[in-house]
């Protein structure tokens, strides 16, 4: 009993996070149109921005810092280079991005070297919150899940009850209706691209210091970002949450399973016939765990297309 | 003559040349390897090694009396890569390519160069495996073009396991977590394979994806609810730091035994998780202090930096190399390659940490392997912090030594 909540609760955890970063990328998603491929590349910036001011502000400052600095490159990055290729079409944009990622990974390289920097913890977070059955639960895991919990109720907030959440929402649906009402559509484009920006480089200073800040960190999670948003029906936020929810707790509870197909066929009597041809059928759920986000997308696309919550098609 | 027949007939003319005076052209070696991209840091790590030793090589005269030509091949991470790259640098004229991070591409390569081989009889190439430890290489693929210079997952795993049972700390119950791929099975095989003789219990064992995990906090309720007193694993890169976190983050008490701890950037992120964990690998920085230190300081000033991880295990291997080139005679098409393969298994070098030779059967270096520890008493520090790796247990080269698979059939040349 205790093995399944703790797997439980380190799939919301891991689920959080990845929330944390795709909530950025789902916004810009409804507002280009476009999936921006650097938007992992903000959360590695995330993390070494923090990891660089850490020594010199201390954690707590570093934290809240280093989003705002990635809010300003992000606002560069639309200012000067994603307006210009506006105008060309969502493939040149899809292309831009894409090569802002590599020229971030390299310029990564160039700064802070090709291997795991050193950024962690502060001793004083680094404690068990609580104890079961001899497995220490840390502190800062729930933590980071209070903090993208909390940027979920502010952003949901922000978009539905408030006059700025009005404008932003009607400018993702009808831009020129929106310009003809007075409103200063590509300020609004911009100020959203800048907080998407924000929210990754939020989760990367706090995920960094937990897992680790390497220039591989934007491949590895970019990945699964892009599996959450597509999940969650591109451009919605509660999807984004429900899926990145549903990814990370399948995974933690596949991990932790030794289940086969062929122990599904034994209950119809072809248990013999599934061990005599192996392969996919006697595979353990825990060897293909890593697997299964992209089993539960090829579900989603081929069942229903627009995502769990999508709206767009 | 119109200027279209003049530039055919004078690349004509060029061809013609250049063949003919292929003989006198200096010994080409070819590093195929990742040098951008996501996975280049180890790459990046053999190509420093390989400079250097080559260096060295040359500077104590090169081959036949020239030096020898380095050649430098990004196969960008993957098989298909290294393919291509392997192609080319054959057609540039290269006799023996080096290749070592990961296993899937050194298994690639020695195909690749095998098939060559079997169709350019009288014109090999040879492969000299810096890095890819699964066992098939030097198992059902071993041929007789392929030699491998790093220990292979059977010397890791015996070699550690031994070490860890004579310090006392090794425990009854283990577990195998490993990546799955041909290295990580063959790691979890290896450690179920000495259970017996060590007088220890496996109890789980699991194989999980490559790289592609960012919460291992699953896997290590697992180890918990085993209850496992040592963890050994195959893993590298993230996937070792992300397990060695978690872990410590649970509060579990387990000691893990692993084959590359000392890849650098572990101990500087990890910190004081790493501490008292355990690696067996070819080098270690106290052993035979005096030789070792000047070999560690010449090494930093060619290179600005200490060896470590591949790096002296690749230095080592082509100390063997050199050795070899010391016995053959060039001929008039340059090197015989069936000649250096038989130089290789006659050689024998003299390296910091004691001779290392090759051993005819199986092409597998036999070398004296080092299980270590992360501790602050150590002399050389880690990443800059104050942990690094000091030695318990310097096993010789005889002692280190698996035997050959029954799988490696080998086909000498007649």
């Amino acid at each position: 009993m205790d093995q399944i909540l703790f797997a439980l609760l380190n799939g919301t955890i891991y689920g959080l996070l990845l929330f944390m970063v795709s909530a950025g990328l789902t916004l810009i998603f409804g507002m280009m149109g476009v999936l921006n491929f650097a938007h992992a590349s903000f959360y590695m910036l995330g993390a070494y921005f923090a990891y660089t001011l850490q020594p010199l502000t201390g954690f707590w400052l570093a934290i809240i810092l280093a989003p705002i600095l990635v809010m300003g490159v992000g606002i560069l990055v639309e200012r000067f280079i994603l307006r210009h290729v506006h105008e060309h079409g969502h493939a040149h944009e899809l292309l831009v991005t894409f090569g802002l990622s590599v020229v971030i990974a390299e310029m990564i390289k160039m700064v802070y070297g090709k291997f795991a920097v050193d950024y962690r913890l502060p001793a004083e977070l680094n404690f068990a919150a609580f104890s079961l059955s001899g497995i220490d639960y840390p502190f800062y895991r729930l933590f980071m899940g209070g903090i993208a919990i909390g940027m979920f109720i502010a952003i949901y907030l922000l978009l539905t009850k408030t006059r700025v959440g009005i404008v932003v929402r009607s400018a993702i649906y009808r831009p020129q209706m929106v310009e003809a009402l007075g409103h200063n559509v590509p300020m609004v484009f911009m100020g959203v691209f800048g907080i998407g920006a924000a929210l990754a480089g939020l989760a990367g200073a706090v995920a960094g210091a937990f897992y680790t800040t390497n220039p591989n960190m934007a491949l590895e999670l970019g990945v699964m970002v892009f599996v959450v948003v597509v999940v969650g029906g591109l451009g919605s936020m509660g999807g984004a949450m429900a899926a990145s929810l549903l990814i990370g707790i399948t995974n933690s509870l596949a991990v932790g399973s030794d289940f086969r197909l062929a122990d599904l066929m034994t209950w119809v009597g072809m248990g013999g016939f599934a061990e005599e041809v192996g392969g996919l059928l006697t595979m353990r759920m825990s060897s293909l765990a890593a697997t299964l986000p992209f089993f539960i997308m090829l579900l989603v696309l081929v069942l229903r297309p627009s995502g769990l919550m999508g709206e767009k098609e | 003559m119109t200027f279209r027949n003049f530039a055919r007939s004078t690349a004509a003319m060029m061809l013609v040349f250049s063949a003919a005076s292929a003989g006198a052209e200096p010994l080409k070696i070819a590093l195929v390897e990742t040098l951008s991209g996501p996975q280049a840091s180890t790459g990046l790590l053999y190509r420093d090694a390989v400079k250097y030793q080559i260096g060295k090589i040359n500077e104590s005269g090169g081959f036949g009396g020239e030096p020898i030509e380095l050649l430098e091949f990004d196969n960008q991470g993957g098989p298909v890569g290294a393919a291509d790259r392997v192609r080319a640098a054959i057609s540039e004229g290269a006799d023996v390519i080096l290749q070592g991070s990961s296993s899937a591409v050194a298994g690639q390569v020695t195909e690749d160069v095998r098939k060559y081989n079997l169709r350019n009889a009288g014109n090999e190439v040879l492969y000299i495996n810096l890095g890819g430890e699964a066992m098939e290489l030097t198992g059902a693929k071993c041929h007789y073009y392929h030699f491998r210079t790093s220990p292979n997952a059977a010397i890791r795993v015996n070699t550690l396991l031994d070490g860890m049972k004579e310090a006392g700390v090794l425990g009854d119950n283990v577990y195998a977590m490993n990546q799955n791929y041909s290295w990580g099975v063959d790691v979890q095989d290896n450690t179920v394979g000495a259970a017996e003789r060590l007088g220890f219990t496996v109890v789980e064992q699991t194989l999980h994806d490559v790289n592609k995990i960012q919460d291992f906090s699953p896997y290590v309720q697992r180890v918990q609810a085993a209850g496992a007193d040592t963890v050994i694993t195959g893993n590298w890169s993230n996937d070792l730091l992300l397990l060695m976190k978690a872990s410590s983050g649970a509060g579990l008490d387990v000691r893990f035994g692993t084959a590359f701890l000392d890849q650098p950037g572990n101990i500087g992120n990890a910190g004081a998780v790493a501490e008292g964990h355990f690696l067996s690998a070819p080098f270690n920085a106290e052993v035979n202090p005096e030789e070792t230190s000047a070999f560690m300081e010449d090494y930093k000033t060619v290179t600005g930096h200490y060896p470590s991880y591949v790096e002296p295990t690749t230095v080592f291997g082509l100390m063997l190399l050199g050795e070899a080139l010391k016995i053959v005679e060039p001929t008039e098409d340059g090197l015989k390659a069936a000649e250096l393969a038989v130089a290789l298994e006659n050689a024998t070098a003299e390296t910091p940490m004691g001779p290392i030779s090759m051993r005819a059967d199986d092409h597998q270096i036999i070398q004296p392997m080092i299980v270590q520890k992360v501790s602050t008493e150590a002399k050389y520090k880690a990443d800059d912090t104050e942990f690094g790796f000091v030695p318990i247990k310097v096993i010789s080269a005889v002692d280190a030594e698996q035997p050959v698979q029954d799988s490696c059939k080998m086909k000498r040349p007649s």
